[in-house]
């Protein structure tokens, strides 16, 4: 059971590194997580993505299919895999405050 | 052991399961309770306790041990961490012989093995083909972990999974509207690439096709439920999915028997309610050999045939409904059988005669069919902390794909695709993995 302190804030993660409540997540959180996937900053693209998953996640509780989520931001896989090393499931979900996609993924 | 370092991640609630934690220092005694009842209904766990002659004939064939070079996954010496339990507690015979071949009394350290390698076992049953007296590891391993199971002992990553499986009937955890969503983005997919209206339909009664695809079909694989449907379109018919389960896999089989059952009787209902002829079942390894195998015995009588994708599909060629051109697949394609396809699933012949329909250039590794390496991910070993034993357990894979100089490696099962592309990259094999109804997809003149 792993610890992000953001100014003073304790946020607990899972051992995936997954937040362990979707729920505290905010925009610092979101860069805190980011570190722990070697991302050093958030850019335009970054956030582009990361809001459609917030989005897609408040609204079905899952997150998107990748082809939709390519199509929808207009940010194709090979550069996905650029912004969020770990690929759409394992780093831009994590990112993003999601839960950890699970199955045969 | 700290639980904390145990790998797997062990799950902290099997509530779901109706599976609760045994305090470690009660675990001993009740393994010995809980092996006792199992010896008494699973005929085939005592059976292969029993027979093992010790001839070494399976070390060499595990790719488990050629990959992780650890005596204690060679398959026998795998089964042994059992085996000696049983002689020592259960085996008829005096007990003075007993003790000389090894037996031993269940302790904390025994059940640490027990978890560490029933975990390290893929239940390929590679295994079983080569040994004298036709032991299946697997079903060693099956057991085993139920038996860890009824002890509080599961790995995060399968309790998750079969939490969404109870929730949801597909391992993702996606509710109905996300299907339906995902749904209907793949058809506006399909009307751009195609220009023709070709449906994905849910929930259709009457239809004469009820299609299980994997979850992952409708997450990562898109591309192969794509094809599916281009398929269905053009050899003219009706089908469609069920909403309430989307999910040919059923990690059940690989350690708890009840979800293996409640999963399996889901889709039975699911093809009654909806008043099919038939279910297909997709690409999914491990899912095609219990829906073929198990059904009738646990969930019978079936009322309808449960049939693989590629059987349909060989049906629709022979009818001269579908063509492939071939020249849509020119690179230099190689073939993985999937575990449960090849070894107890009976599909070997089947992708074969696809493959040698729908792509220019097929070359098989080796070793192949039955005799085929496993991807090193099967029975669920697919969670990201055991990424160093999975990339050992798939290094025979790697250098059999190796030898191809294939460019494309066809795996048509759900757990090979999460699996074999790491695999690949890891080992440093140049291949780009696709499932069949990938390629078939490509190929299929529309």
């Amino acid at each position: 059971m792993a610890e992000l302190n953001i100014n003073g804030q304790v946020i607990v993660l899972d051992e995936d590194g997954f937040l362990e409540d979707p729920d505290v997540w905010n925009e610092e959180i979101a860069l805190a997580l980011a570190k722990t996937e070697d991302v050093e900053e958030l850019t335009e693209d970054h956030w582009k993505v990361i809001n459609y998953l917030r989005e897609y996640f408040a609204k079905f509780g899952v997150a998107p299919m990748v082809r939709k989520m390519c199509k929808d931001t207009g940010v194709d896989l090979k550069t996905i895999y650029v912004l969020f090393p770990s690929g759409p499931a394992k780093g831009a979900c994590k990112i993003a405050g999601l839960l950890k996609p699970t199955g045969c993924v | 052991m700290s639980e904390s370092v145990r790998i797997p991640f062990l799950s902290k609630d099997n509530s779901h399961m109706n599976l609760s934690f045994v305090p470690t220092e009660d675990r001993p005694k009740a393994a010995i309770e809980i092996l006792g009842e199992m010896l008494k209904y699973k005929r085939s766990l005592k059976l292969y306790l029993d027979v093992c002659t010790h001839c070494g004939a399976c070390a060499e064939q595990c790719h488990s041990y050629l990959g992780t070079k650890d005596p204690y996954n060679m398959p026998v010496a795998r089964v042994d961490l059992v085996r000696r339990v049983y002689k020592k507690l259960f085996a008829p015979g005096h007990s003075i012989f007993r003790a000389w071949d090894g037996a031993k009394d269940i302790d904390q350290e025994t059940i640490d093995l027990w978890y560490k390698y029933f975990y390290q076992c893929n239940q390929c049953r590679r295994c079983a083909v080569y040994c004298p007296k036709g032991i299946d590891t697997a079903e060693v391993t099956i057991a085993m972990r139920e038996l860890l199971a009824h002890l509080g002992l599961v790995p995060k990553f399968h309790a998750g999974i079969t939490k969404n499986m109870k929730l949801t009937g597909n391992n993702m955890g996606t509710p109905i509207p996300a299907i339906l969503d995902g749904i209907e983005f793949l058809e506006e997919e399909l009307k751009d690439e195609t220009g023709l209206d070709i449906p994905i339909p849910v929930d259709k009664k009457g239809a004469e096709v009820l299609f299980n695809p994997s979850s992952s079909d409708l997450f990562t694989n898109t591309d192969g439920m794509m094809a599916v449907a281009k398929i269905f379109y053009k050899a003219g018919i009706s089908w469609t999915l069920s909403s309430r389960i989307t999910e040919t896999a059923n990690f059940g089989l690989f350690f708890h028997e009840p979800t293996l059952r409640e999963h399996n009787r889901k889709l039975m209902e699911a093809g009654k309610e909806l008043g099919v002829k038939r279910i297909v079942a997709g690409e999914c390894g491990h899912g095609w050999r219990t829906w073929r195998m198990f059904t009738d015995t646990i969930n019978g009588p079936l009322p309808f045939p449960v049939v693989h994708l590629f059987e349909e599909v060989l049906e629709y060629m022979k009818d001269g409904r579908i063509k492939f051109d071939k020249s849509k697949n020119p690179e230099i394609v190689t073939y993985h059988d999937p575990c449960n396809y090849s070894r107890g699933g009976n599909l070997i012949e089947q992708p074969r005669e696809i493959l040698r329909a729908c792509v220019e250039n097929f070359i098989e590794m080796t070793p192949t069919a039955q005799y085929s390496f496993c991807c090193g991910g099967g029975s669920g070993i697919l969670m990201d902390e055991a990424m160093e034993l999975r990339m050992a357990l798939g290094q025979p894979k790697a250098e059999s794909v190796r030898n191809t100089n294939a460019k494309i490696l066809c795996a048509p099962c759900a757990i090979c695709k999460a699996q074999l592309p790491t695999v690949m990259t890891y080992h440093k094999v140049d291949v780009t993995v696709k499932g069949l109804s990938d390629l078939m997809g490509r190929a299929l003149i529309l």
